[in-house]
């Protein structure tokens, strides 16, 4: 169904129209101060210095977040999947050029000795395919989002993507109480690296999920969900992936119930987080898979961006750095929530 | 300058994006094209704008407003959610949705049924259990985005449709099947046989959802609904990658699974026009170790997954490339507001 030009407006196609409408658009004030109480509200943000003053300038603004707001924020995000799969099928990360932005570029820490950030020595060819693909999508997605934001992109900043004790993966699998999580390190084998990849997967989901709702170009709510339907594929592949190994090594079902229990305290009281081991559904007599998390409506969840960084930052409380973000994320949205 | 306003700036005022965004717009309004005065209205629909914006009249559809542009596009992913939920049931618990849950506006009609082989039955996953718990666990999910949309709907929710699930002679699974040179030409398809025809039954309409949903995304103007499905778009792409990853997975060793799903890919980009916006599993130099890659996730070069708009989804779902109001797994058509497949 196509309708017709539009009166008034003879002469220029649909997409100029848009894009007309996009330019001249007035800010959706009310939805955004709601997300913006909603994201820096719950937290303390007690920060000194420029961060607080960036702060009370943009309260006074009342124009709380642009869409290039969430698209760093996502952009972050999308710095960190890259460098990690990137490492893991291939052995490097992304390239110099693809690191610059706003805001303070920092290394990519990939640890020292045996367990520093390396290729996996893959022995399942489809595991090691699903790797290469996954990379090749993220590096694409980090380079999209560079595109779309222009001048505006943020840098990557400081990732810690190293194995090993000491390392973020680490802490996670720790926190998790996986069996030797202390020295917890993805690219040490096939199972570890489908672990590595869990812990991040279904939060990219609920992260772009999170933010749809207050994307206010079509033209960026359509790439948007195409990148989120792109990051629930990815999480697909691995929790299938991880629930047809389980069949033969339980510990894989049962290390990844523990992730998501542990995403889900960081991330405050509300349950939007889910492992994969089998259940049997009340009044029913057959076990059924979990490769999807979803709510009683069959609806996958949503997270704040603050939800987003209590993950990633490995902390519950209300910081601005941490886990694999070791000097913070670059752009507006840093602070986690305070849960 | 305030960090703000410096970044609105960038956004709203530069030539330079003015200009990227023109290109990316022409982009996605060449692959979607977008419903004309409906997305305008979309786009103006949700402003919270401190003075009223003057509505262009959209023409010729002057009566359409934004909640009605909602009730077309949440009924129409209904529609599609019955068929899924149905096929899904059947093979999981071989029965389908109970009658409460298909009642609604417009034409009623019901599972073709049968008996015997080709009929929508369960299929037996004794041999093959963890397929099983695959198909109950979405089969569960259809049934609740069913139960989902219809709620969200209230009294506006349109009713099932006829539906076709059968893998007989006369089945549209069949027909799908034959179109797509998975079975020969007047060979049967039934996917209730055995669980890797259920996969590859599944196959057909999962990647199809996912475009389905991306591409009525910036259609829908209140923010409630719109990450809700965005939430059933999230749970379809999920279904997909599971569908996706075990047909890979399993085609290591079973090429004819990887070459069907690539056939099934194929039919459907024939089917809804001339954009490539549909790929195999695939990838590249399957089961090396070294230098394979897999094609999971159906891509644009941006790594972005692929909208269809409601007439090129009709296209593939009535098995027709003209445009017709039936056919397919919907020998009576669809109910709602968007009831022709594109002409293609």
């Amino acid at each position: 169904m196509h309708v017709g030009p539009i009166k008034g407006f003879q002469g220029m196609t649909d997409s100029e129209l848009l894009i007309e409408t996009m330019d001249k658009r007035v800010q959706r004030r009310d939805e955004r101060r709601e997300f913006f109480k909603a994201a820096f509200g719950v937290g303390a943000f007690a920060v000194g210095g420029a961060a607080a003053l960036s702060f009370s300038a943009k309260a006074d603004a009342q124009t709380a977040l642009t869409d290039a707001d969430i698209l760093n924020f996502a952009l972050n995000l999308e710095y960190l999947e890259a460098q990690f799969y990137a490492y893991a099928a291939n052995g490097t990360g992304l390239t110099a050029a693809q690191q610059t932005g706003t805001g303070t570029q920092g290394a990519v820490q990939i640890g020292t000795g045996a367990t520093q950030a390396r290729r996996v020595a893959f022995t399942d060819a489809a595991v090691a395919a699903y790797a290469r693909e996954i990379a090749a999508d993220e590096i694409a997605h980090v380079n999209f989002l560079r595109t779309a934001l222009g001048t505006a992109a943020v840098a990557a900043p400081a990732i810690n993507i190293a194995g090993g004790a000491g390392s973020a993966f680490a802490a996670a699998a720790t926190a998790a109480g996986i069996a030797g999580g202390s020295t917890f390190d993805p690219y040490s084998s096939d199972d570890a690296f489908l672990l590595g990849a869990f812990i991040f997967e279904d939060v990219g989901v609920t992260a772009y999920k999170g933010a749809s709702p207050l994307i206010q170009s079509k033209v960026f709510l359509e790439a948007a969900a195409g990148i989120l339907a792109v990051e629930a594929y990815h999480a697909a592949i691995v929790r299938t992936t991880l629930y047809a190994r389980g069949v033969a090594t339980p510990a894989l079902r049962t290390n990844a119930d523990a992730i998501s229990n542990a995403r889900d305290t960081l991330d405050g009281t509300s349950d939007l987080d889910q492992g994969i081991s089998p259940l049997t559904r009340t009044g029913a007599t057959t076990l059924e898979s979990n490769i999807v998390p979803l709510d009683g409506n069959g609806i996958a969840f949503s997270r704040t961006p603050g939800q987003v960084l209590n993950i990633v930052y490995l902390n519950r409380a209300a910081v601005t750095m941490g886990g694999f973000f070791p000097a913070g994320v670059n752009g507006t949205l840093r602070a986690s929530a305070a849960n | 300058m305030k960090d703000q306003q410096t970044v609105l700036e960038i956004i709203e005022k530069t030539q330079a994006r003015r200009t990227e965004r023109r290109a990316f717009m022409r982009a996605a309004a060449g692959a979607t094209a977008m419903v004309g005065g409906l997305s305008l209205l979309a786009a103006c629909g949700n402003d919270d704008d401190d003075t009223p914006t003057p509505t262009p009249t959209p023409t010729p559809t002057p009566t359409a407003t934004s909640a009605s542009v909602d009730v077309q596009v949440l009924n129409f992913a209904l529609q599609l959610e019955y068929l899924e939920a149905q096929f899904y049931s059947y093979a999981a618990f071989g029965v389908g949705l109970p009658a409460a849950s298909l009642t609604g506006i417009g034409n009623a009609g019901s599972v073709q049924t049968g008996t015997g082989a080709g009929f929508p039955r369960a299929v037996d996953f004794s041999g093959d259990p963890v397929i099983g718990q695959y198909a109950r666990e979405i089969a569960y999910d259809e049934i609740a985005h069913v139960n989902f949309l219809r709620t969200a709907l209230g009294s506006a929710a349109a009713a099932q449709p006829a539906i076709n699930i059968s893998g007989d002679t006369a089945g549209a699974f069949t027909a799908a099947a034959r179109a797509a040179g998975v079975v020969g030409a007047t060979a049967t398809f039934d996917p209730y046989s055995s669980p890797n025809n259920f996969l590859l039954g599944a196959y057909i309409f999962e990647d199809v959802g996912v475009t389905a949903y991306k591409g009525a995304s910036p259609l829908i103007t209140n923010a409630t609904f719109l990450e809700a499905a965005a939430g059933i778009l999230a749970a379809e792409a999920y279904h997909a990658g599971l569908v996706r990853t075990i047909i890979y997975n399993r085609g290591i060793t079973m090429a004819s699974l990887i070459t069907s799903a690539q056939q099934i890919s194929d039919a459907r980009d024939s089917l809804d026009g001339t954009s490539d916006l549909d790929q195999g599993v695939g990838g590249t130099n399957i089961g090396v170790l070294a230098t394979g890659v897999s094609n999971i996730v159906p891509t644009d070069n941006n790594a972005i997954a692929f909208s269809r708009t409601p007439q090129q989804v009709l296209n593939i779902v009535y098995l027709n490339r003209a445009s017709v109001t039936s056919g397919g797994f919907f020998p009576a058509g669809v109910n709602g507001s968007f009831t022709a497949s594109g002409a293609n």
